[in-house]
């Protein structure tokens, strides 16, 4: 079997597999609650190895197919152009190696196709197995952290109206439903060969991720936090779908790739902007400029341009949403009221970086001056969401303000030009960040509570969980030696981003665009500050909450496991495979998108210079770029420690010396009342003056229709019924009446005179008939 | 068995059902008489899957686009009014959903408990109506079932709903009966402009004016006798209207007329705002089996007139028109959606969510994207009318869904009111899990079907105008926040707040085997749509390819140089004597 | 008085009975039109039965009507019959009589009003 074949197969299984365990577990575990039957506890954990077996299966799939599949196949050097110092690309590159398919069709008019297919190129398999990978680890630690549900549950989070604490049984199958339904979307949305099939599954994981969030559905938090978290991706959607609309219309297909076998016409998106014969540089299609002009004259390739630069930015809407991106990012730390496995996969590994994914993806498509709106969007989201992580005090909420502002340091690169590096990022940090939550989780089972300032001194209470951490939080800040080019996964990715941010105000001098460049840098300074802070306050110094503190306990070895999995992950993802230039780096490259290896300038901002990638790697920019990255972290963990480890600075009156930053930020910019009475409240008013429209005016106008009617009615009733109709035949009523009573005087009650009147009325009618006989019938 | 026979019994078995019902005993036989009607519905059921499976040899054939199975009888000689049967993949899937939501909605009647005998006969005389309408390709016979339907529909109404049943059934009855009188008039203008004698024999025999079943030569006389009539020879037929008003025999401010009165018909049936407020109230007050009926059938008759009727008649309307029936749909959309989101009555809200995802087949239906600026492509205007029956028949499952899910509850506790609910996933997990599905699939989740509708829609839209397609794609927000809003007051959190909590019970084996189809015909049709866009595409693709050469005849670019002839040809059919000099030649190809 | 002339030169024929017939009639209508006891309207109802019976017996006689035109056995039968619904009748109305009687201790008609308008 070739790889044109056994790819897609494997990748298919692989993403069917967690499909096959939610619908068992789902269908299997209603059947008893259908008879009227609970689910019993020995049942219920075996929810939790069906769906272990069926990652598992796709995590073995996964990697069998990257490893033993694609690497034997197309190697790893063809790709890795990052470290040839001097081959900055004379041409643009042509499209990767991929393949691209389709399973089936959902509909098919004039050519237009709407399938569910397979795109396939090394970004799709180190996905596959980094999604894979994290999810198995995440339900392993599930099994244990969500031990609880094995059993009576009794919710301390919500009280019932008699006063009581929830009791409920346990719901451990459910959660792995949950899981294995966002497996099975996650997959999807990375194997996926066309646009639509992205925005399918885009919808699936968000509402896995509503379900998950609502795990605990019985607290109003997690409900609404659910609602929320669904709501606010759908503004996202919405300008997704735009997005999705303009290209559809315009290019007339959602495929990334070309699928020539069934579609020889209509070549994907891709190849349709960037063709051959334009040296892959981006050039809007004849189809595009008159989708733009409809029938109008104009300047075609400007408009077209301009169409284009809608799509880009509506489906980076849907990016915004998904990855929690600055002014949607408000509902991540909301999220955090799910389980922390979930927080680990969902809210910081896989889903929420779908969105750089698919800027990552789609990256073809989109024009220098969309970039650049990434690129704003995501230096926006970092610094604030590090500002506001500073000042939070409950540990996931650190974590999800962390991983936004690490979101936004990917976007940011995506948007400056470092597709690899941005994606590199995606990676790394999902197994740091995924490792934070989890030693996270690991922290709140032992001590029951979120809040950092009840923490502290647990390292001594649990050691691998503290320096499980510790690796996390040297990684997030990218530690290493710049010098000789070592450190954790995360020194790597970050240096390459503000390698690239530094090359792109090389590009760009005007002063505006330096902010690029700063932002990330104090962004880093921050990043260091909160993480360590976080960290100091948690397992070191004097414990605050000595209750909490003696019954704190190391978990149990299934959540310990993965913690030291993903730290080594987390320490090492970054280097290159022993003796070989094989590394994620080298395999990403292999699919740099089609024609993004050239300089690009943009048309409608013409000072705009999106630079070559490679440009970054230029000494030049690589060691003050990299020495003041390092610096900057440096900077924070001692800024940190001097607050918390040190104590030089006491936190309380540093807090009272900024009070008003410090109100800004703990209020987290207020962005929450913003958006309520900006947009919820109006909405919700909308709601109300529309009913109030239904039923005061529409309805009332009907009514009024109504009584108008039945006014016109009883006129014509009283004028022409009763009057003229009625009055006629009255009017003969009362005639005949009136004869009739003038006739009743012959009615004697006489027998003789009736028998007078038989015997005249004979008589004269004889006579009367005998005249007419005579004159008139006879005669 | 010959079509005729096929299709009339599958009109007429629930009439023969209720007559015979009129005979039984109504005192005692409750349950008798209702596994009667369930008997019945089922049949039906059975009759239109044997139809859709090739299990008779009245099959309906996938890949036809025409008229399947046209069949007539003579009824009103004098009008020229046949008994004029036929089907094709635009009325068939609503058949077949018709019968299935009727078999479902019969089997959720059992909470009805008041007039048995008298409901069932009712429930019934209107599946004959629904049936009938949907059939019928003569317009005074669709008219009739037109008229059929609403009587049943008023009383099922007015003598088994809620405490303002009186109130919702003479609301529904007068709106509904508006917009039929609307139709009326239209109809006898169109009866009044048709002229048989404009086609020719062919077209005669394809649109069944002249029967199939004659011998050659007995059509062909017939079909001469008509061409050769010296008086104008009025026809009710449906498809030869078509014919006739694609060709132009129809002056334009007759089409114009026409149009608006036929769609402010069916406009009250979609309902669309602002002809909706009977809906809310009807669905309010009417028993639940009702309401699904109203919803999965009823409502889909305005949108199937709209697709059968309104465009291939009145064309030159359609497309002078098209701008505003695509606003009044995106309106409705996002009005209903508002509305929605200030309801408390949980059926209000689902009635609401209705007059929203209605908007969508209304704004498909419209999306005449065939135009001189899109050098007439089709192919986004058939992902519009595509989507639009799809989300016809999306919104029948997801709708009656959400209606029987509703009244699930409503049968426990008593009350519908949004802010008295809460706990329920954790007293009826089945049900809620089951609840969810549903109203996802309402919400346009993927692989559910309300969203292969909702997206075939939105992707046809843009094509024909930006602006009603950002403001289509933006109400998926509102969608999204009413119904998670309103399953979250329903479903989550801790407690039950309202009344009758001891009321509360899991769902029963009967409730369960309504729910669990619907649920998953909302995934299979979401998962795979091509199940159904194989029965219906072929015709709606034939209806818009058909409108898309009749635009690219009538309507050029403004500035090519076929404008001055076509101006021309433009201004002459507007003549009626230039009609006749026109069309007259076809007539003496036949009468030599 | 030509008629009656013409009747006596004649030999007895039909009309000969018929004028007996009218006689018997006429008397009993005025019997029935003054009497005010209602056995005396009953006796006068009787004369008219006669007086019909006398000339559907004439009429249907062979021998008084030479034409061929004459009734034959039907005139006959007639009669009988007549005369049985007069015996009916007349039990019938002496019922009444009675009944009447005892409610209003009389037999004069002119007292049985109560239906009076």
């Amino acid at each position: 079997m070739s790889a044109a074949t056994l790819l897609p197969l494997l990748l298919c299984v692989a993403w069917l597999l967690p499909l096959v365990s939610f619908v068992v577990i789902c269908v299997g575990y209603s059947l008893p609650q259908l008879a009227g039957r609970q689910v019993s506890y020995a049942a219920s954990r075996w929810g939790g190895h069906i769906a272990i077996s069926a990652i598992a299966g796709s995590f073995v799939l996964s990697w069998f197919a990257l490893l033993f599949v694609w690497l034997p196949t197309h190697g790893y050097t063809a790709g890795d152009l990052a470290h040839t110092a001097g081959g900055l690309a004379q041409h643009n590159n042509p499209a990767p190696i991929y393949y691209a398919g389709d399973w089936y069709t959902l509909a098919n008019f004039d050519g237009l196709r709407l399938t569910i297919g397979y795109y396939i190129d090394t970004l799709t398999l180190v996905m596959f197995a980094m999604v894979s990978l994290v999810s198995l680890l995440v339900h392993i630690y599930a099994t244990g952290y969500m031990h609880d549900e094995l059993d009576d549950v009794t919710d301390h989070e919500v009280a019932m109206s008699n006063g009581e604490y929830l009791h409920r049984r346990g719901r451990y199958h459910r959660f792995f439903q949950y899981l294995s339904l966002f497996s099975f979307s996650m997959l999807g949305l990375v194997i996926a060969g066309n646009l639509a099939m992205v925005f399918v599954f885009w919808e699936l994981v968000g509402i896995c991720s509503y379900f998950l969030i609502g795990f605990y559905f019985e607290r109003p938090t997690a409900s609404t936090a659910a609602n929320k978290a669904f709501i606010v991706n759908r503004i996202g959607d919405f300008g997704f779908l735009v997005g999705l609309m303009a290209l559809w219309s315009s290019l007339g297909t959602f495929h990334f790739g070309d699928t020539q076998a069934v579609d020889e016409s209509r070549p994907g998106i891709f190849s349709q902007l960037r063709t051959a014969a334009n040296d892959y540089a981006l050039v809007v299609p004849e189809s595009m400029q008159t989708e733009a002009l409809r029938g109008s004259e104009g300047d075609g390739p400007r408009a077209g341009y301009w169409l284009l630069c809608v799509a880009g930015v509506g489906i980076f809407c849907g990016c915004i949403g998904k990855s929690a991106q600055f002014p949607l990012h408000v509902w991540l730390p909301d999220a955090m009221e799910g389980p922390t496995p979930v927080s680990a996969l969902v809210h910081s590994a896989t889903m929420v970086a779908a969105g750089v994914y698919l800027v990552g993806r789609a990256y073809p498509i989109l024009t220098p001056e969309v970039l650049l709106v990434i690129a704003v969007v995501g230096c926006i989201t970092l610094a604030l969401a590090a500002t506001i992580a500073m000042t939070a005090v409950d540990i996931k909420r650190v974590l999800a303000y962390s991983t936004i502002s690490q979101l936004g340091y990917m976007m940011l690169s995506l948007g400056l030009g470092g597709w690899a590096a941005g994606l590199f990022h995606l990676i790394t940090h999902a197994f740091f960040k995924g490792l934070l939550f989890m030693c996270s989780g690991s922290v709140i089972h032992a001590v029951h509570t979120n809040d950092i300032r009840l923490m502290g001194g647990l390292r001594h209470k649990m050691p691998i969980t503290a320096y499980t951490m510790l690796v996390g939080c040297l990684a997030i800040i990218g530690a290493g030696i710049p010098m000789l080019s070592i450190g954790l996964s995360g020194y790597y990715s970050k240096d390459a981003i503000i390698e690239h941010a530094w090359s792109f105000t090389n590009s760009n001098p005007q002063w505006r665009y330096q902010l690029l460049l700063i932002v990330p840098l104090v962004g880093a300074v921050l990043t260091a500050f909160y993480m360590f802070r976080l960290w100091f306050m948690v397992f070191t110094g004097a414990p605050r909450d000595h209750h909490r503190y003696d019954h704190a306990h190391e978990s149990p070895r299934s959540m310990t496991t993965p913690l030291i999995v993903l730290a080594i992950l987390g320490v090492a993802i970054g280097w290159n495979f022993p003796f070989t230039d094989l590394s994620v780096t080298s395999l990403l490259e292999q699919a740099t998108p089609i024609g993004t290896q050239a300089t690009a300038t943009g048309l409608l901002i013409a000072d705009l210079t999106i630079p070559d990638e490679h440009l970054s790697h230029v000494d030049a920019i690589r060691i003050p770029a990299g020495l003041s990255a390092v610096a900057a972290a440096l900077l924070g963990v001692l800024l940190a420690a001097a607050v918390y480890l040190w104590r030089w600075f006491d936190a309380e009156e540093l807090k009272q010396a900024f009070r008003p930053a410090y109100s800004l930020l703990w209020h987290k910019w207020w962005f929450d009342e913003i958006y309520d009475w900006t947009l919820v409240k109006p909405t919700l008013f909308v709601g109300h003056v529309v009913a109030a429209f239904d039923r005061h005016v529409i309805d009332r106008a009907v009514h009024l229709l109504a009584a108008l009617g039945r006014g016109l009615a009883a006129v014509v009733d009283r004028v022409f019924d009763k009057s003229l109709v009625d009055g006629s035949v009255d009017a003969m009523a009362t005639g005949f009446w009136n004869f009739g009573k003038s006739l009743h005087h012959l009615q004697t009650g006489r027998l003789r005179s009736y028998i007078v009147f038989i015997v005249v009325g004979t008589l004269a009618t004889f006579a009367v008939v005998s005249v007419l006989w005579k004159y008139a019938i006879a005669g | 068995m010959s079509p005729l026979l096929f299709l009339t019994v599958l009109i007429f078995l629930p009439t023969a059902v209720a007559l015979v019902l009129t005979l039984v005993p109504g005192k005692g036989n409750d349950d008798g008489i209702r596994y009667a009607t369930l008997a019945t519905t089922i049949a039906v059921l059975l009759m239109t899957l044997a139809m859709a499976f090739g299990w008779t040899d009245v099959a309906f054939e996938t890949g036809e686009s025409s008229m399947q199975h046209l069949t007539s009888v003579p009824w009103i000689p004098t009008f020229r009014i046949d008994y004029l049967l036929g089907t094709d993949g635009i009325s068939f899937p609503l058949i077949v959903l018709t019968t299935a939501i009727s078999a479902l909605a019969m089997a959720a009647s059992w909470s009805i408990t008041k007039h048995v005998k008298a409901y069932c006969i009712l429930f019934l005389l209107l599946e004959t109506g629904m049936l009938g309408v949907f059939l019928a390709l003569d317009f005074f016979l669709f008219y009739v079932f037109w008229e059929v339907m609403l009587l049943p529909m008023y009383f099922l109404i007015g003598v088994w709903g809620g405490p303002r049943k009186e109130y919702a059934a003479i609301k529904f009855f007068l709106y509904t009966l508006l917009g039929s009188v609307l139709m009326l008039v239209a109809i006898l203008m169109l009866y009044f402009a048709s002229d048989l004698r404009t086609l020719d024999p062919s077209q005669l025999i394809a649109t069944g004016v002249v029967s199939a079943s004659l011998t050659e030569g007995d059509g062909a006389a017939a079909a001469e006798a008509i061409l050769s009539a010296a008086e104008p020879q009025h026809t009710f037929n449906m498809l030869a209207m078509q014919q006739m008003g694609q060709a132009g025999l129809f002056s334009k401010s007759l089409q114009m007329w026409a149009f608006v009165l036929l769609f402010i018909g069916f406009a009250i049936k979609v309902p669309s705002v602002p002809l909706h407020t009977w809906l809310p109230d009807a669905h309010v007050e009417a028993p639940t089996p009702i309401s699904m009926i109203l919803a999965g059938v009823l409502l889909k008759m305005g949108g199937y007139g709209i697709i059968r009727i309104c465009y291939p008649i009145c064309p030159e309307g359609g497309y002078e028109l098209a701008m505003a029936v695509c606003t009044i749909g995106v309106v409705s959309m996002v009005y209903g959606a508002f509305a929605a989101l200030a309801q408390t009555d949980f059926k209000r809200m689902v009635a609401y969510s209705s007059v929203s995802h209605m908007g969508y087949v209304v704004l498909g239906l419209g999306v005449w994207s065939a135009n001189w600026q899109t050098d007439y492509v089709t192919g986004y205007w058939k992902f519009g009318m595509n989507g639009a029956m799809f989300q016809m028949i999306a919104h029948g499952i997801s709708s009656a869904g959400m209606f029987f899910m509703v009244g699930v509850i409503y049968d426990r506790v008593h009350h519908r009111n949004l802010n008295e609910f809460g706990g329920l996933f954790r007293k009826m997990p089945v049900y809620s899990g089951m609840a969810f599905g549903i109203f996802f699939a309402g919400l346009g989740l993927p692989a559910l079907c309300g969203f292969i509708g909702e997206a075939f829609v939105l992707f046809g839209t843009w094509k024909y105008s930006i602006t009603l397609a950002v403001i289509a794609a933006a109400v998926v927000i509102l969608t999204a926040a009413y119904i998670l809003w309103a399953l979250q007051r329903v479903y989550l959190g801790a407690d039950y707040r309202g009344p009758h909590a001891e009321g509360i019970a899991p769902i029963t084996a009967r409730e369960f085997s309504i729910a669990a189809p619907l649920l998953a015909l909302a995934i299979l049709f979401g998962v795979l749509p091509s199940l159904l866009l194989d029965y219906m595409a072929p015709s709606v693709n034939q209806t818009v390819d058909t409108l898309a050469e009749w635009t690219e005849a009538n309507k050029p670019r403004p500035d090519s140089p076929a404008k001055a002839e076509n101006k021309q040809a433009d201004g002459s059919l507007a003549t009626p004597d230039a009609q006749a000099v026109s069309l007259v030649p076809i007539g003496n190809e036949v009468s030599p | 008085m030509l008629l009656l002339a013409n009747l006596l030169t004649e030999p007895v024929g039909a009309a000969h009975y018929m004028v007996v017939g009218a006689v018997l009639f006429v008397c009993g209508v005025v019997c029935m039109a003054t009497k005010r006891n209602t056995l005396g309207i009953l006796m006068g109802v009787e004369l008219v039965l006669n007086g019909a019976n006398v000339n559907l017996i004439a009429l249907g006689s062979p021998y008084l009507r030479t034409d061929s035109a004459h009734l034959g056995l039907d005139g006959q039968l007639m009669a009988m019959f007549v005369i049985v619904l007069a015996a009916a009748e007349a039990a019938v109305a002496l019922a009444i009589v009675l009944n009447f009687y005892n409610n209003a201790g009389t037999v004069d008609v002119d007292r049985a009003d109560q239906l009076k308008g």
